[in-house]
Order: C-alpha cells, then structure tokens, then sequence
C-alpha cells in the first residue's frame, strides 16, 4: 500500500483518493439537473480541474506518476472548494472531496509552494494579522464607539474582509446587534485563518486559532456571532480540528436574525420593495448546510420581493472568490460572478444579496467590470435600510 | 478504474468544428500520428485510452451541441460530445412529449459514442441496443473527406435540416463505424430516433426462487412486447443496489431478482399490460419455476434514492461509485444459454470468494440477450484477484457463444482465436481500406 506523509494535517484525506471515485463525471454536473457546476473544470476543461481529476492527481502524485513541477500548480490551486462537487458526487468519500483538495495543496506547498501571489495571504498576516496587509484594528475604537465592554455574554467577531474592505456589513451588524439590545464585545481579532486553510499554508493557523480563542475566553463569552461565511465555516468546522474542542458556540449572524423573529423579539416595519435574489455563499450553503435559513428571513421583510436564480441552494454557482482564487486567479474569479450576475440579470433581479462579505466582494467587482447596475448588499445591510420594531 | 493499462497522450485536441477536425486529420495521416476519439471517457472497456500515445480529440468539451429535434420524425442530430444528461433535460424542457432511451450508466456518458458501440438502453426489450436506432452519421475519413451517410446523403453542401431521418434503405456504410470503435474515421454528427413518451410509467419487480428460474422468463417475457427493458441481477447485485455493503446470498433468499419498466398510452393499456405479465409468471411457476410479482414503485419507497436510481434513468449508478475500481464483461448472449452462463459463473464466482454480480437482460423482442458480469473494487489492493476471476469468466462466456461489445484488447484478442478466419481477413481488409495508416485509434481489435 501507498505511504502517505503522516505529518499532514489531511493525510486520512489523502488515503480516501486511492479507494474512491471511478472518474465518473457526476461531480461535474449538478445532481439530476444536469448543469455544470464547476467552475474550475467548466474554464480550464482538462479533466485535473475537475474534482474526479484533482483525486486523480492525488494519486498520480503519491504514487510518483506525476511529478511536482509548476506543471500541477494551476490543477491543485485553480479551484475555489466551493464544494460543488460535494453536493452533486453522491459517492461515500462525497462529503470530503474539498478535504482532499485541500491536503492536497498543504502536500504541494510543501513541495512546490502554493499558486501565485497566496504566498501574500500568509506574510501580510505575519506583519499585521490580516491578509489584506492593512494596520491591523484591534477594535478598540469600535467599542468605545458601540459602548462595549470587556467582558460579554457574545463576541462579534468581525472576520478581516468586514473589517478591513466591506466595514458596511460590519458597521450594519454592529448597529443591528446594538438595536437587539445584545450583550456583545469585540476582540483584538487574528485572521480566523480561513484563508490559509483554504490555500494549504498552514504555519499560522494554530497559532492564529489559539490567539483567539483565548482573547474570546477572556471575555467570558460563551457565544460567537459573525457577520461573514468563510469565519463561521472555519470556526464552526476548522476551529476544533486544529486546536480542540472550544466552550463557545458559533453563531452566524443569520441565524441570530431568524432566532429573534421566530422569538417575536423583533418585527420589520417598513417596506423593501425591491426585487431581491438570495447567492448562497458556499462557505454556509454548502459547506454548513444552510439554505432556508436566510431565505425566510428575506420572505419576512415586507415588500421585498425574493426570487430564485437558475441554480440555487445546493447548486448554486460559486461567486468565484473562495479558496484563494481572488488572490491567486484574479481575472478569472471576476468571470466566475460574471456567470452569476447573468442569472441574476435572467431573473429580472434589482439586488443580490448574500451573507458573506467576501461574496459581496467579488459579486461587486464583476458588477462593475462587466458593466451591470445590481446593487450588491449583504443581508445585514438590508436589514440596515428597514425600519425594525425591537421588541421585550 | 479499470483493469485496462493506462497510457498518456501526447497532446490533447479540444475542437470546436468539422473544419478543425479535417485539417487535424490530414495532419496526422501525413504524419502518422495516432487520434483517439473521446466524449467523456466513461467507457469501462478503456477503449479512449491511447495504447499508441497520439492524440485524444476530446469532443465532450466544444462539440457538444443539440443540433436539431425533429418532432414529426422523431430524431435528434446530435455532435459527439452530448452527454445522456443534457439529451435527457432538453427533451424535458422542449420536447416533453419525447424521450430517448438511457442506459445504466453515468448520466455524463456519451450518447454517441454509446450509441456507436451497440450500448444498452432503457427501452431495450423493445428497440435492441443504442446502433439499432441510428439513422444516419456524418464521419470524416483517413483522408480528409467529410461524408454523410443515411437519408442525409442528398445534396452537395450542408445537410438539410429535416433529412436526417432513415438509416435506409441505401447500401448501409453505417456498418463501417459501428463497433469499429473509432478504428475507421471520426464521427462528428450522429442522428439518433427518439421515442413518444408515454404517460403512464411503472415499474415492476420480480424475484426467482430457483438459480436459472431468471432464464425462462427472460425469454418469454421478450417475446410478449410488454416491457421497456428488463434489468435481471443476482440478489447481490439487488443489495448492493439499496446500499448493502459487502452484499451476501443468504439461504432462502431469490438468487436473482429483476426489474422491469414499463409504460402505457393508458391506465387500461397498462392493466392489460399487468395482466400478460402475470399469465407469463403463473404459467412458468406451473412448469416448475418460483417466481413473484411485486409492484416496484411501492417497494422502493422503502429504502433510498439508490433504490429509485435502478430506473429512473438517466441516473447515478450509486452502488458502483464505493470503490476505486470497476470492470465488467459486457456480452451479447444467446438467450437458450442463459442457464449454462449463470450456472457456470455462480461456481466461478465462488471459487474465488466474489460474490456473483450478474446482469442479465431481453433485447428487442427476445432476439438476443445481454449478459454482464460487473465488477467493482479496490483498484490499488484488488485488482489482481479480480482480474483472474474476470479472464476465467471471459473464457466461459466466449466458448458459450457470447459476444463481448465495448472490447478490451485483451479480450478481442481472446477472440480471435475463436473467430473464423474469413471474417477476420474480411476485418482487416476493411481496416486498412478505411485507414492505410492506422492512425485511427491503433491497438483496439489488436490493430
């Protein structure tokens, strides 16, 4: 039998290539619709950016059919994990083919370093915490700001993205979570480091999870609410991976919202009448689960009318920016939500909305290459616009 | 996945037009350079792997278009590339009165290249295999030249639209690319019959007490013109379908089981349907068989999405996605020998501790049979035991008069021992008329 490198955090992922997947193609197309949902393999179109080709690669690599050259660089990084192909392969190892893409790409950084410029993601975190390279915010102002204190029943952790490009769904969460009259802080955050699990670079990520989690200790919460997919997905799945078991629970803001409207603690008043479409973020549909969750908090607010692109939920096309694609891929990851603001253009949609600051992001900047005039909120930035009746 | 040696191609050709192709083709007769055409390289006999390196055409990324539905006629022009799946959702969505026949395969498959290589349908207890219901090809040959073969035949340039609708009755060069296994020219268009969808769909199930109660029935079940298809396998097969891991027979339980599709222009045609199938049950169990009737619609609600996927096809074969490795043998078989094979194999597969994974079927009203010994397994731990058991099942198949379709080399080889010479010669003359420099898909048919 094969000898897989048992200091790799993903090595029982690895083993899982050698005694699965017959190449079948069902993970290139979604389950019974028969629409192609990948979009690594719908742009490259050799069988190695399909997920069939990546375990294909595993096993070619491990067993030395193949060699590390830069030749299997693009193969292993040009892939967002969205977890598509989790969702339409229907085989025993199907939950886990992100898992394996990405012990692949901690074994290629070992061996040939990750796709170009994700090296970024790591250093600037190195220098200030974040991957964006920005001064990194150690939130103080924020709480003098919001009146908070030390010590809390929740912290909001802000997540890099919101804290640093799109302070709109943070600022709307912070006010919404106020208004809520919820017992919140903030932390000095470090990168929840969902980007260098996503990429393979795992130096940091120990060290990063265990800093947080200690400033969230020393607060004495016990819940954690974030306003961003990627830091839910890593401190809900990852988190416990790496470092162990943690006494606090993980919220998403979404779920906080839907919580308090079924509690009748709060109750939209004002009217949204717009033309909303809901992108499922991948790091919450598919990788969490979530689906109706935000869905019924849109169906609540009133006026706003909420429609379904061609693929939605479970097979919804990625936005393109996950997985290190934005850093390493610029000009395609745009091209990704291109495909996905002409199904929202299809649907005679005003607004994509979505729960991620990153899928923001991205939707955003293909909004404005490719010349289309959505408006690109977050949820909680809806949310921000309506009237609200807080109550006992 | 398979047992089949895998090779490297020395380059990869994605095209997007007949132009492309006439010029890739010139090229590599003058050059002597290998093409190997490639849909989605599904195909279990491994017969888009490229013995000789050369080049794949792989048409399933570029060459993948719906080119035209005929309503009246009942066909589609379809290029190499379109897969089961997309047939399946565009005749859903524009054409819902129609439906073609799927096979028990990936829905990613090719619908060309099955149809090309004789493969299986779900309405082959009434049309035969996929080749029966072409009607017409256009092909590019060794030498360059774009022919169109069937009723599509008149007129200098482009085909027309609507002319795409019989296979004869011209003398039929259909012949020189069915089966050939890319040997003789590139297809680059194919028109495939399409069928009325008929309202009312069921499914029945039945299950044979006695070891080779399964044959009779086949053939007489064939004869009646009442079903679609029929897929027979042994009860490890049924388990292994409804996720049963590590299936076994137990003492007591049906050694084989089969289900059959069927529809109806109308809930009364369906009962009058029911009705034969019961006469045929009762008469048989009269003569000595043991075999029940169940309603299989009902019976699969109690277990999982596998269950329903045996036959709503296009659809996941589940079961055989578990391991790393598949394999089979894939054969025409005379149905009079139907007991002979499945006695014959049962005490192969249990000489070498497998359990037995038949799959028996009718075909076009009872004329010839399928029989299908499938295999999946553990590619890196057990595929020299299964390979062993394989060759052994081959041979019993062959000397029984089986004719094995989607061929390996390996087991064309083992056939031409047993081949008469004529037709081998007959064989070769055509090869080497059609392709002089055995550029086409070289090694298949020990080429």
């Amino acid at each position: 039998m094969v000898e897989i490198d048992k200091s790799l955090f993903g090595n029982e992922f690895l083993e899982m290539a050698f005694d699965h997947c017959i190449k079948c193609s069902t993970c290139k197309y979604s389950y019974k619709e028969f629409e192609p949902c990948c979009p690594s393999g719908e742009k490259f179109l050799f069988e190695s950016y399909w997920a069939s080709g990546r375990i294909r690669t595993i096993i070619g690599l491990i067993n030395g059919d193949l060699e590390w050259t830069e030749d299997v660089l693009n193969p292993i990084f040009a892939c967002t994990t969205c977890g598509a192909c989790m969702d339409s392969c229907n085989a025993p190892h199907a939950d886990y083919i992100v898992d394996m893409i990405e012990a692949l790409r901690e074994l290629a950084v070992k061996h040939i370093g990750p796709a170009k410029n994700q090296q970024f993601l790591v250093s600037r975190c190195e220098e200030s915490c974040n991957p964006y390279g920005e001064p990194n915010s150690d939130n103080q102002e924020l709480k003098k700001i919001y009146n908070l204190s030390d010590k809390a029943e929740w912290v909001y952790f802000i997540g890099c993205t919101s804290n640093y490009r799109q302070q709109k769904i943070r600022d709307s969460t912070l006010k919404f979570l106020k208004k809520a009259n919820i017992d919140f802080t903030l932390i000095d955050e470090h990168c929840c480091t969902s980007p260098m699990i996503r990429t393979g670079q795992l130096s940091i990520v120990k060290d990063y999870m265990n800093y947080n989690a200690k400033q969230i200790v020393n607060t004495e919460a016990k819940k954690i609410i974030t306003s961003c997919a990627g830091c839910y997905r890593t401190l809900k799945k990852d988190l416990s991976r790496f470092i162990g078991e943690q006494e606090f629970e993980i919220y998403h803001i979404a779920e906080l919202i839907k919580e308090l409207l079924d509690k009748k603690k709060i109750k939209f008043k004002s009217e949204y009448n717009k033309t909303v479409t809901y992108h499922d973020p991948c790091h919450l549909g598919r990788h969490m689960g979530i689906y109706e969750l935000p869905r019924e908090i849109y169906k609540k607010i009133p006026g706003l009318n909420l429609v379904e692109m061609k693929r939605n939920r479970n097979f919804a096309w990625c936005c393109g920016a996950g997985g290190g694609v934005k850093i390493g891929f610029p000009e395609w990851s745009i091209e990704i939500s291109h495909e996905r603001l002409k199904e929202a253009k299809e649907i005679n949609a005003n607004v994509i909305s979505s729960t991620c600051p990153f899928c923001k992001t991205n939707l955003n900047d293909a909004n404005i290459n490719f010349g289309f005039n959505f408006e690109i909120l977050d949820l909680t930035e809806i949310i921000d616009q309506i009237e609200i009746e807080f109550l006992e | 996945m398979t047992e089949n040696e895998p090779h490297m191609p020395d380059f990869v050709v994605i095209p997007e037009s007949v132009d492309q192709l006439v010029l890739l083709i010139k090229f590599c007769n003058q050059n002597l350079i290998p093409i190997v055409p490639y849909s989605t390289g599904n195909n279990v006999g491994g017969l888009t792997i490229p013995d000789c390196g050369g080049i794949i055409v792989d048409f399933g990324k570029k060459m993948n278009r719906i080119i035209n539905v005929d309503e009246n006629m009942m066909y589609a022009v379809l290029e190499p590339g379109v897969t089961f799946g997309q047939l399946n959702k565009f005749l859903t969505k524009k054409y819902p009165h129609l439906r073609y026949s799927y096979p028990n395969a990936p829905p990613y498959a090719g619908v060309v290249g099955n149809a090309l290589l004789s493969g299986m349908t779900n309405l082959g207890a009434k049309i035969g295999s996929m080749a029966d219901s072409i009607n017409g090809l256009e092909v590019i040959t060794s030498d360059g030249d774009v022919t169109r073969i069937g009723s599509c035949f008149y007129g200098k340039g482009e085909a027309e639209a609507d002319s795409w609708w019989s296979r004869y009755p011209m003398p039929d060069l259909l012949g020189l690319f069915i089966n050939f296994q890319g040997m003789t020219g590139l297809v680059t268009k194919c028109s495939v019959q399409l069928w009325p969808k008929e309202p009312i769909e069921k499914a029945q199930l039945v299950l044979f007490f006695g070891l080779t109660d399964v044959a009779p029935f086949l053939r007489e079940i064939g004869k009646a013109d009442i079903i679609n298809d029929i897929a027979a396998f042994s009860v490890e097969v049924a388990k292994m379908e409804i996720g049963i891991p590590e299936p076994k027979r137990y003492p007591g339980e049906p050694p084989y089981t089969a289900v059959m599709p069927m529809s109806a222009k109308t809930e009364k045609q369906m009962e009058a349907k029911l009705e034969i199938l019961e006469n045929i049950i009762d008469d048989l169990n009269k003569k000595g068989t043991n075999i029940h009737l169940i309603n299989y619609n009902e019976f699969s609600k109690l277990f999982n999405l596998k269950a329903r996927n045996i036959y709503d096809l296009p659809s996941q074969i589940l079961s055989l996605h578990e391991y790393s490795g598949l394999t089979w043998f894939g054969a025409y078989a005379p149905s009079h020998k139907f007991e002979e094979l499945i006695e014959k194999t049962d005490e192969l597969y249990y000489k070498h501790d497998v359990p037995p994974y038949n799959y028996i079927k009718i075909m076009k009203g009872g004329h010839y049979g399928i029989f299908r010994p499938i295999f999946r397994f553990k590619k890196f731990t057990d595929q020299e035991r299964i390979v062993k058991l394989l060759e052994e099942i081959v041979d019993v198949c062959i000397d029984l008069g089986c004719i094995p379709y989607k061929t390996p080399s390996w087991i064309t080889a083992k056939m031409r021992k047993k081949i008469n010479p004529g037709w081998l010669k007959l064989f070769e003359k055509i090869k080497n008329c059609m392709d002089p420099n055995n550029i086409f898909n070289p090694g298949r048919w020990n080429t």
